[in-house]
């Protein structure tokens, strides 16, 4: 498994793209709206979505990704980093940010490989 | 040597910025610009411009003030060769993206990018300061949110055509370069 985060916009997806040498068709975009993950694409993109979407269900986030962890071997996951401005006012927000943190955490330590991007550029962080 | 620096805000930016732009200067013996992009609306907007022109005081900037169409300044009387510090792309894209008479440039983010790119490639020795505002979690509203895809857009962009491309984050400096 992979795992690659950053800020929003920072070229992730194309950066996962283009070093893996995939097309658009191999990825699945999660949904804020749906807490479907499509484990048949090679990457799983936009995983705070997916978070976001179990937050407002009152599901736990990281207890699927841990039951369904199998599953996401030999997967490219992209992730939007969210944990570095102001504390959100909203509760949902809130709860979506820490969860999407723990989540983070959780896949980074199961992650073979971690990358950072920032400005287009990949950084291997482990 | 063109710079690109990017990092949260209050990190030590601007300051790590103008010392590699005195550097610039310094090695080859040649002007020294501090390019302010900022257009004053309001007294706290002045004030905030007083205290940067404080902080540069003794530096040996010459300040040029050009807040849109940042090519504009290849065609006045500088020496082209002189190092320049831009701070910010941020207020930059702001200026021409959400105008004065209340108007919104949606496309002001490939205009900045072409721009900003034109003019590290007619000094050659710039150093850009923008803002790295993409890990909040809040949903923002549209124009927010188009402001922060655009900004990321000239990061980008910048990024491609700098020689170097650095992350300040607390003091510490992260020097980056694309695998190829």
């Amino acid at each position: 498994m992979i795992l690659i985060f950053g800020g929003a916009y920072q070229g992730k997806l194309e950066y996962a793209l283009s070093t893996y040498k995939l097309v658009e068709k191999d990825v699945y975009h999660c949904d804020m709206e749906s807490m479907v993950i499509n484990f048949d694409k090679k990457i799983i993109a936009d995983l705070e979505k997916f978070v976001l979407a179990c937050v407002k269900e009152g599901i736990n986030a990281k207890e699927c990704l841990e039951d369904n962890l199998e599953k996401l071997q030999g997967k490219i996951i992209i992730f939007d980093d969210i944990s570095q401005g102001v504390v959100p006012i909203y509760k949902t927000e809130r709860a979506w940010r820490e969860m999407t943190g723990r989540c983070m955490t959780y896949l980074g330590q199961q992650a073979d490989e971690v990358i950072r991007v920032f400005c287009g550029i990949g950084n291997k962080v482990k | 040597m063109n710079i690109f620096i990017s990092g949260g805000c209050k990190n030590g930016k601007s300051m790590y910025a103008q010392k590699l732009a005195k550097e610039m200067a310094d090695a080859r013996g040649r002007a020294l610009y501090y390019i302010a992009t900022m257009i004053p609306t309001d007294e706290e907007d002045h004030k905030r411009i007083e205290k940067h022109i404080d902080d540069r005081c003794g530096w040996g900037f010459k300040t040029l003030e050009q807040g849109i169409n940042i090519c504009d300044l290849l065609k006045t009387n500088i020496d082209p060769q002189g190092a320049f510090l831009l701070d910010s792309v941020t207020a930059l894209l702001s200026n021409e993206m959400f105008k004065s008479d209340g108007t919104c440039n949606l496309d002001a983010g490939r205009k900045v990018a072409a721009e900003l790119s034109a003019f590290a490639k007619g000094t050659g020795n710039t150093v850009f300061v923008s803002d790295y505002i993409y890990s909040d979690a809040g949903i923002f509203d549209t124009y927010t949110e188009k402001y922060r895809e655009s900004l990321a857009y000239v990061d980008r962009q910048l990024a491609q055509v700098c020689d170097q491309v650095i992350e300040v984050a607390y003091g510490h400096t992260y020097y980056y370069t694309f695998a190829n």
